[in-house]
């Protein structure tokens, strides 16, 4: 059918009407001429009507072609979102996962720039990793070192740090960038995570030596606080989000001293960290490029966790602390002195 | 009377270009505003206003649309009509409806609101590149 055909009711009405004229059916003309009037408003309204459906109709077909663009446009959009989504995901182990968010977010741009923050720096590195791993075979070796660096990595993460880089078998990390909880409380993290790592490195040695490995991975960890520039480093095709200053040498230096499976912390770590770590200080250390000695401290454990093995008792409330290391006292010393201190309370 | 009426074109409402003066309207670019009455009505105040004093004077109107919906398809109608009356008093009225050369639709439908004109004198031609 035809649009014409639509309308066939109404041509059939004009050309009656018209007949009706034509033939002079009209004996009053005031009437005659009423009609003529009528009619042509009748024809002017219909000619009205068909353009504004043929408009419409044009105007529909318009739409759907739009539409139909749309959804095309929108398969490539979604087919395009799923290879970004894919290529990210795979350029995400690349990067550490909040330098990688502050990237996608737009929370930070991809340019070179830098700032000066007050970071904590871990750096570990396996002890006489070459000799250890001298008679593994290569696929062995790639095995232990990723699971090794797997593990870590997890750690790490869990507790909130910024992995720089690996190299070889070092990790380098950390706090404070791009998110911080304040400089005291990223410290203390950091502290936390790296006796984290040696209680998971033990598990590892445990199990690494069942599986026939003749000498597994020991550490040695160095962590200092200090002001660093962090930023992306580099060119412009090529750069590198890490953290440079004389606070991430001294790490490396730090960590180079520190016993094995040992954590050595720098001196201004020790005091953001000293009210959960329990630390030994060291004797101090020369270090190239530093004028005087470097105060350091070996970590002894945690409060927490010292006090459930029975080796310190602390007790701490408002205006009110008690620290025992019973390591280093002798039991009945300590009982003098608190007695000594209670007898001073009641009398 | 005012001398111009002009209105900035969005994307759904045209430019009103109301030279009175120099005797020259234009509307120009798509129409599908979310009131029409509203848009046009102030376009029929001042065209009324602008018609009722042009006695036998001469006008030219240029309607340069290239998407209209059906709500501002009989206000263009009404438009005309208001052009046409003025012609039929004596002005001498120069409609001209320029269409898109590969849109059809418009070109059709600028032939249909032209012979609709009994007095007015139609020009249908093509948008300049």
């Amino acid at each position: 059918m035809s649009s014409d055909d639509l309308f066939a009711a109404e041509e059939q009405v004009i050309a009656a009407a018209q007949q009706l004229l034509d033939d002079g059916r009209f004996a009053d003309r005031v009437d005659g001429a009423l009609y003529e009037e009528l009619l042509k408003d009748y024809q002017k309204l219909f000619r009205a009507t068909r353009r504004l459906m043929k408009l419409g109709d044009r105007n529909e077909r318009q739409l759907n072609a739009l539409g139909q663009e749309q959804r095309r446009a929108n398969e490539i959009i979604t087919k395009k979102n799923k290879e970004l989504d894919s290529l990210s995901t795979k350029l995400s182990k690349y990067l550490s996962p909040q330098i990688y968010h502050s990237i996608f977010t737009g929370a930070q741009n991809v340019e070179i720039t830098s700032s000066r923050k007050k970071l904590t720096i871990f750096f570990s590195d396996v002890v006489n990793f070459t000799e250890t791993t001298d008679k593994l075979e290569s696929e062995d070796l790639t095995n232990l070192l990723n699971r090794y660096l797997t593990e870590m990595t997890n750690i790490a993460l869990e507790h909130g740090a910024t992995i720089d880089k690996y190299i070889g078998d070092a990790i380098m990390v950390f706090f404070g960038d791009p998110e911080s909880h304040g400089v005291k409380e990223d410290a203390r993290a950091c502290v936390r995570m790296a006796i984290a790592m040696l209680r998971r490195l033990r598990e590892l040695q445990a199990e690494w030596l069942e599986l026939g490995a003749e000498q597994p991975f020991h550490l040695r960890i160095g962590i200092n606080t200090g002001y660093c520039t962090v930023g992306n480093f580099g060119s412009d095709d090529r750069m590198d989000y890490t953290i440079i200053g004389s606070a991430v040498n001294l790490t490396a230096r730090l960590q180079a001293n520190s016993e094995i499976d040992g954590i050595l912390l720098g001196h201004e770590t020790f005091s953001l960290a000293k009210d959960e770590v329990a630390a030994e200080e060291q004797t101090p250390i020369k270090i190239k490029g530093f004028a005087e000695p470097v105060r350091c401290y070996r970590v002894l454990g945690l409060y927490d966790d010292l006090a459930k093995e029975g080796t310190v008792i602390r007790e701490e409330a408002d205006g009110f602390k008690v620290l025992l290391d019973l390591r280093k006292h002798d039991r009945a010393e300590a009982v003098a002195a608190l007695e000594a201190i209670v007898a001073r309370l009641k009398g | 009377m005012r001398d111009k009426l002009d209105i900035e074109g969005t994307s759904r409402t045209p430019a009103i270009a109301f030279d009175f003066a120099g005797n020259h309207l234009k509307i120009t670019g798509e129409s599908y505003p979310e009131d029409v009455t509203e848009f046009y009505g102030l376009v029929f105040g001042a065209l009324d206003a602008y018609l009722s004093k042009l006695g036998k004077g001469t006008c030219r109107f240029d309607f340069e649309l290239i998407y209209l919906n059906s709500s501002s398809a009989k206000a263009v109608m009404m438009l005309m009509d208001k052009l046409d009356a003025a012609a039929k008093k004596g002005a001498a009225v120069d409609i001209y409806w320029y269409y898109d050369k590969e849109d059809d639709t418009m070109q059709e439908l600028g032939g249909e609101f032209g012979e609709d004109l009994e007095n007015a004198k139609f020009h249908l031609e093509k948008m300049p590149d």
